[in-house]
């Protein structure tokens, strides 16, 4: 009787396994759909929604182009993407890869292996309305147009904050007046907290010196003044030196009112507060000197398998028609210069339009935020 | 004499395609990965040194973080194996409802993914999460977190190991003849005595298992350190990443990884030890 | 019970005192079991609640405001459905595979004698126990040459190696464990080795293989490293999105995502139940 109850009981194991399995098969995606043009585009899901709902099937229609997205989700495998142009470049095969859209500095990465199209009002007209010394194309040696560009600005309870700071340095005595109300996101997982960063490590060296192409290792000892300045803020910082893991992180500490002031970036906290995740109370502010920004451009491999359609894409992001939709969507600014967004646009946006400070290049990236690690966080007390 | 030969042929036949999977996607990228930590370049010529292992115990960061990946490890299995010895000896020895219903619980966290195993948690223990909601009722203000240091990592990793350890630990209990207990008894031990006389030492094995299983699995734990764990000091597979993707320096990560390897390992030797010993005392 | 408390007294006298009340002693198991099912079961209930609330601020007990626009804004995500797909795909295939591969080595493991096999038994461990940060770039460079970088195949490969610890110590044990004069009788009958291993071997094997099975299933299921690196962009499984939504949604998104995370679990987990507490388990783990 026992035994029979358990036979019983593998078959339903089994039936269960081969029902899964069968849902499983059903998913897997056609062979060889053929798109017009595949876009790979990198960031948060307020990108992914604007080009899923808005700007693809506005240019499908547009221009009876076929579109496939391939997204990545926080920028997820954007080196494996660069490994894998390289790679076919180096095969001397063609690449899935039309346009894609990612940090400058994974850009850079794959510019000395010369897989990227100049970018010129010859292939793409409307590069001409782009202000090539954003730091977006420098960042990316040249091979980057900007898009899009939002920026991490102050966000700050005014329940709370009744005089919000100006300056960088007034942050910093707000941070020391009132212990434990302030973070920022640990760099390592976030651009918010990067800013915060890379404007301490500014206070005692010239941006301009960090954001070019050239790096210098010995460069970077210049710093030590600010990472001194920073870890003298963390008994102050909230929960006794704690750093968020995460731009999202940061949002929701200051949702609970955990915290009354952080670095946010503006295209976020403007979503969060219109879909009620943060009080009313949250006001959104940029300093001086400003947090830095501009962190995605966009790229043509000089051997993508639909070339012509990828500079054509980009053309049409180009327009003012395309870029009003970028800035409202994202509320912030857009890859061409402020001058050619119809006049509505210019006026509504008139209060954040303002600089960002440019980011460095991405080996002193990397060496700010090792840095950080040792220097901030893991200095202990 | 033939027919060894043949079962020998037959056996190391069927052993190969696995074990080709494992030295083709481990063995050999390990070692080369652990070579390549090895190879310097110093002016032009490539050479062999332990440089980047004297870097790495030279940069106090990556030294304490070292010495608290040993600690949180040890801390987990240790909390982890007296909850599931506890559990286990419970669900062996009792029944009525109290036993079937712990039995039914005990084996939630077996389904429920790492990752949202750690998301549960950090609502459950941040800062003005529920903890510290229901705390708040009954008068306790300022509950800190009890995420994002090393008591969330233990935590987490109690809750999500439980069912394992406590699983392997009753399947050595059910092993037990009740008879051995029944004449422990029956000479006048009490529970206690019987535990410490009989049930111990009968369950060894399964105790080596559950403790060097444990050890290998959290020290190696990369997702609940990552999305529980503080900013510092890190568990060494958070390390690892960082170096990795973040500070673009993959030899330091590597470097770490091997280290971490050799740690395992030792465990791995305990139970290796303690298993055959009590294997060849049984036979 | 009793036993235990008469022990404890012996030991350490009048410290105790309340042991020897009776109500106390009975109603240990039950806050123990209370306190238990906190432990496991709080976490999981804070889930549900963020899962639908519409606004939750602190100090609020419960949500202010209940809502399911969250379930809305996950099944209108493209690619989460999608990764709900490939995790379906990807984990019964592994599973299939890792049984075929590893269960005639298991088999071998437990009946023949060959040089080295405790040496190889062991080295199974290495699978699990070395981390896979250190193996990315040679992992990625060999999946390259394979053409298996971002396939289908790729994704199966790196999960299987996660499998083979389960697939082999714990099949193993269950074969070790059945008693050979049972197949030796069958061969005796003049039952051909095929036939003896499918009529008598495998069908009292199976509970320990499906324990096995579950194990390995679990382990590829939950897999998200390994899966990053080869699968993505084109294979983004279950785990892999779980990060992306932990670190940039908003907590009830998160949320919504991890109790669909755990639907397909928790019907193993139903079945399994019996299955688990039959003492297969620690068989598999002897030399």
């Amino acid at each position: 009787m026992r035994k029979r109850l358990r036979i019983v009981h593998w078959t339903t194991v089994l039936i269960a396994v081969v029902f899964v399995f069968t849902l499983g098969l059903y998913g897997i995606p056609a062979r060889g759909q053929m798109a017009g043009v595949t876009l790979y585009i990198s960031g948060d899901t307020n990108i992914q929604e604007m080009f899923d709902k808005d700007l693809l099937p506005l240019f499908e229609r547009e221009t009876s182009v076929k579109t496939k997205m391939v997204f990545l989700e926080h920028g997820q495998g954007g080196e494996a993407i660069v490994a894998k142009i390289i790679a076919a470049k180096r095969t001397g095969q063609k690449t899935d890869v039309d346009l894609y859209e990612t940090q400058p500095t994974y850009i850079a990465a794959g510019a000395s292996e010369g897989i990227w199209t100049k970018i010129t009002k010859d292939n793409v007209a409307n590069a001409a309305k782009v202000d090539y010394n954003r730091p977006e194309v420098l960042v990316s040696n040249g091979f980057g147009i900007p898009y899009r560009g939002s920026s991490v600005v102050l966000a700050y309870n005014s329940k709370y904050v009744k005089t919000p700071p100006r300056t960088y340095d007034d942050i910093l005595a707000w941070i020391k007046q009132n212990p434990g109300k302030f973070t920022y996101c640990d760099p390592q997982t976030c651009g918010s907290g990067s800013a915060f960063v890379y404007v301490a490590l500014y206070k005692f060296s010239k941006a301009e010196d960090f954001s070019g192409v050239s790096y210098d290792a010995a460069k970077v000892t210049a710093w030590e003044p600010a990472f001194q300045l920073l870890r003298s803020l963390k008994p102050y910082i909230y929960n006794n030196g704690f750093y968020p893991n995460g731009n999202v992180a940061v949002l929701q500490l200051l949702g609970r009112e955990n915290i009354y002031m952080a670095p946010v970036w503006s295209d976020q906290g403007v979503s969060y507060l219109d879909q009620g995740l943060l009080p009313k109370d949250i006001k959104l502010a940029q300093v001086s000197p400003p947090f830095t920004g501009g962190d995605s451009a966009i790229a043509i491999p000089v051997h993508a398998e639909h070339q012509a359609s990828g500079l054509m894409f980009l053309n049409w992001l180009l327009t003012s028609k395309a870029q009003t939709i970028v800035v409202n969507k994202l509320a912030g600014y857009p890859g061409i210069d402020w001058k050619y967004m119809p006049k509505d646009v210019r006026d509504k946006f008139a209060g954040i339009a303002q600089n960002f400070s440019p980011l460095p290049n991405g080996q002193y990236q990397a060496d700010a935020k090792r840095l950080w690690q040792e220097k901030v966080a893991g200095s202990g007390q | 004499m033939r027919s060894t030969t043949r079962e020998g042929v037959t056996g190391l036949a069927l052993v190969l395609p696995p074990f080709f999977l494992l030295i083709f996607f481990i063995l050999v990228p390990a070692a080369e990965a652990v070579l390549g930590t090895l190879r310097v370049e110093r002016s032009g010529h490539i050479v062999y040194s332990l440089a980047r292992y004297v870097e790495m115990f030279h940069t106090i960061s990556l030294r304490r973080s070292v010495g608290f990946t040993i600690m949180v490890t040890l801390a987990s299995v240790g909390v982890t194996f007296v909850l599931a010895y506890a559990l286990a000896l419970y669900l062996r020895f009792s029944r009525g409802w109290v036993s079937t219903l712990l039995g039914a619980l005990f084996i939630i966290p077996l389904f429920i993914p790492t990752v949202i195993a750690s998301f549960a948690m950090v609502t459950f223990l941040e800062h003005h999460g529920y903890i510290a909601t229901l705390l708040h009722y009954v008068g306790v203000e300022d509950t800190p977190s009890l995420v994002f240091n090393a008591t969330g990592i233990v935590l987490t990793e109690v809750w999500a190991s439980i069912p394992f350890a406590t699983l392997v630990l009753l399947a050595g209990l059910q092993g037990i003849d009740d008879a051995l207990i029944d004449s422990a008894r029956d000479v006048g031990a009490g529970a206690l005595r019987t535990f410490l006389a009989v049930v111990l030492p009968l369950n060894a094995v399964a105790t080596i298992i559950t403790m060097s299983l444990l050890f290998i699995g959290i020290l190696g734990s990369f997702t609940i350190p990552y999305l529980v764990g503080g900013n510092a000091p890190q568990m060494m597979s958070v390390v690892m990443t960082n170096y990795f993707t973040n500070y673009l320096r993959p030899d330091i990560s590597v470097a770490l990884a091997a280290l971490s390897f050799v740690i395992a390992a030792l465990a791995g030797a305990t139970y290796v030890a303690g298993v055959s010993r009590r294997e060849r005392g049984a036979v | 019970m009793s036993a235990v408390g008469e022990a404890v007294r012996e030991r350490v006298g009048g410290l105790f005192w309340f042991w020897s009340v009776g109500a106390f002693r009975r109603s240990l198991p039950v806050l123990f079991l209370l306190g238990l099912a906190a432990f496991i079961l709080g976490p999981l209930l804070s889930l549900i609640l963020w899962a639908f609330a519409g606004r939750w601020f602190y100090p609020a007990l419960l949500p202010q405001e209940f809502s399911l626009k969250w379930w809305d804004v996950v099944f209108g995500n493209r690619s989460v459905v999608n990764s709900i797909k490939y995790s379906l795909m990807t984990a019964p295939t592994v599973t299939l595979l890792s049984a075929l591969i590893c269960l005639p080595a298991a088999y071998a493991f437990a009946r023949f004698q060959f040089p080295g096999r405790r040496f190889l038994l062991l080295s199974f461990l290495s699978a699990n126990s070395f981390p896979k940060i250190g193996l990315y770039i040679s992992i990625a460079t060999l999946f390259y040459r394979l053409h298996l970088m971002t396939t289908f195949w790729g994704v199966v490969l790196i999960q299987l190696m996660g499998t083979l610890l389960f697939m082999i110590w714990i099949p193993t044990g269950t074969f070790r464990g059945i008693n050979r004069s049972l197949e030796e009788a069958a061969r005796d009958v003049g039952a051909s080795g095929a036939r003896t291993f499918f009529q008598i071997t495998l069908p009292i094997a199976m509970p320990g293989l499906l324990v096995a099975g579950l194990f390995a299933f679990l382990a590829a299921f939950d897999e998200a490293q390994g899966t990053l690196i080869v699968g993505s962009p084109n294979y983004i499984t279950m785990p892999v999105m779980m990060y992306t939504l932990v670190l940039n949604y908003p907590q009830p998104v998160g949320a919504v995502f991890s109790i669909l995370l755990t639907l397909p679990s928790l019907v193993l987990l139903l079945l399994a139940q019996r299955l688990l507490r039959q003492g297969y388990l620690a068989a598999g783990y002897t030399l």
